[in-house]
């Protein structure tokens, strides 16, 4: 793109006497390099944020949504139980066998 | 009585609790972090002729994996049908099973006296070549457990272990495989409190595997598991949970080689139990999934 812009500033002949040495002046072409490669940086940066979230992502809803849902239910059991055994005002209903650990 | 009430009783040395089987000195780490994931269908129906005899009927349709050589899992979708028998008696244990591929597993347990106990294992296939089959002989004392097994292949083995404090045992183990003359010896360790249970093991064959659970809530507990390989060099790690809540059981793991994992069994009804698993593998981008039902008491 750099070479395509200076070979139009040299055919139009010594009207752009100013701009074409300009760019090609080593500060301006060091800082052309230096916006490439922040742009390169900042694309691997994003992949690497990508793929870093996508894990935690996956690997939270695997082992942490299930255990926050159940716990959840298990709250609410125990809540509906207490309101039953105070308006019942009697003992507390029994409690169901518990489930099979193998 | 005075003394413990003062809080400290003195060790009675004569009368130690037996210590748990030497094949079991890690039941509690494996049960939290071994759960049995599996891919794709699994239904089992369980049904009790009488209250000692049962049958089984088991239903497996998915995928299993085939261990390959190169990188990529080859993963062949399965399909079978298990018919078992069980037979439960104080004294006499008899499990038989028979799958659609081939395969026959047997199992035996018969208490000959009440500190001799006898174990068989069978396992037949289709294949030639694999079939395995496996005796136990197991004897009881009063602060320790010893075992004998006899095994195809030419197999022997032998293992001792005995409580040293109320809290600790200690124990050790020898093997022999005839057909490829090599021998071995292992030592483990279990030291165990109420709320926590701390596992040792070391064998000559270079694999040394530790392991730590701790009760931390009276519904759930947290292990960790640490095994290194000598001979390939292999290290892993893994830490997980074991939650049993009043209608399921969630047990979910991570691992040091980027799988992570989680197996839940609800109860939906009085005797019907819902299971789903998931197993993900971060590093060869492997998933798996299943999801089940067991009726049957």
């Amino acid at each position: 793109m750099s070479s395509s812009l200076s070979r139009r500033g040299r055919g139009e002949g010594e009207g752009e006497g100013v701009l074409g040495p300009i760019s090609r002046s080593p500060i301006v072409v060091r800082g052309r390099e230096a916006a490439a490669e922040a742009a390169t940086v900042a694309k691997k940066l994003l992949r690497s944020t990508g793929k870093a979230a996508w894990i935690a992502g996956t690997t939270f809803l695997v082992l942490f949504v299930p255990l926050i849902i159940e716990m959840d239910r298990e709250q609410q059991l125990n809540e509906l139980e207490l309101q039953q055994a105070t308006l019942l005002g009697g003992p507390s209903p029994a409690l169901p066998p518990p489930p099979p650990s193998k | 009585m005075g003394e413990a009430g003062k809080g400290e009783k003195r060790v009675d040395y004569m009368n130690l609790p037996c210590p748990l089987p030497f094949e079991e000195i890690q039941r509690e780490a494996l049960m939290s972090l071994k759960p049995e994931l599996f891919e794709g269908l699994r239904f089992d129906f369980t049904k009790g002729l009488n209250h000692k005899f049962s049958l089984s009927h088991s239903i497996f349709m998915g995928s299993t994996e085939v261990p390959s050589q190169s990188k990529d899992t080859i993963k062949i979708p399965t399909a079978h049908y298990e018919f078992g028998a069980n037979f439960l008696d104080p004294k006499l244990m008899l499990v038989g099973r028979v799958l659609t591929d081939g395969r026959l597993n047997a199992r035996v347990k018969c208490d000959l006296t009440d500190n001799l106990t006898l174990k068989i294992n069978a396992q037949l296939t289709n294949e030639p070549h694999f079939s395995q089959g496996m005796f136990n002989f197991d004897y009881k004392g009063s602060d320790y457990r010893t075992q004998f097994q006899i095994g195809n292949n030419a197999f022997y083995g032998a293992n001792y272990i005995q409580s040293v404090t109320p809290h600790l045992s200690l124990g050790s183990e020898v093997f022999w495989l005839g057909h490829q003359r090599k021998s071995g010896i292992g030592f483990a360790a279990r030291y165990n409190k109420d709320k926590m249970v701390a596992t040792g093991q070391i064998a000559s064959t270079g694999i040394v595997a530790l392991s730590y659970v701790q009760k931390v809530t009276e519904q759930g507990s947290l292990a960790s598991d640490f095994m290194y390989n000598h001979m390939t060099g292999d290290v892993t790690s893994s830490f997980g949970y074991d939650y049993i809540f009043r209608q399921c059981r969630l047990r979910g793991k991570i691992d040091s080689n980027g799988v992570v994992a989680a197996f839940l069994e609800e109860r939906l009804n009085m005797g019907v139990n819902f299971i789903l698993s998931a197993e993900i593998d971060h590093l060869k981008k492997d998933y798996k999934f299943g999801f089940g039902m067991t009726l049957g008491e």
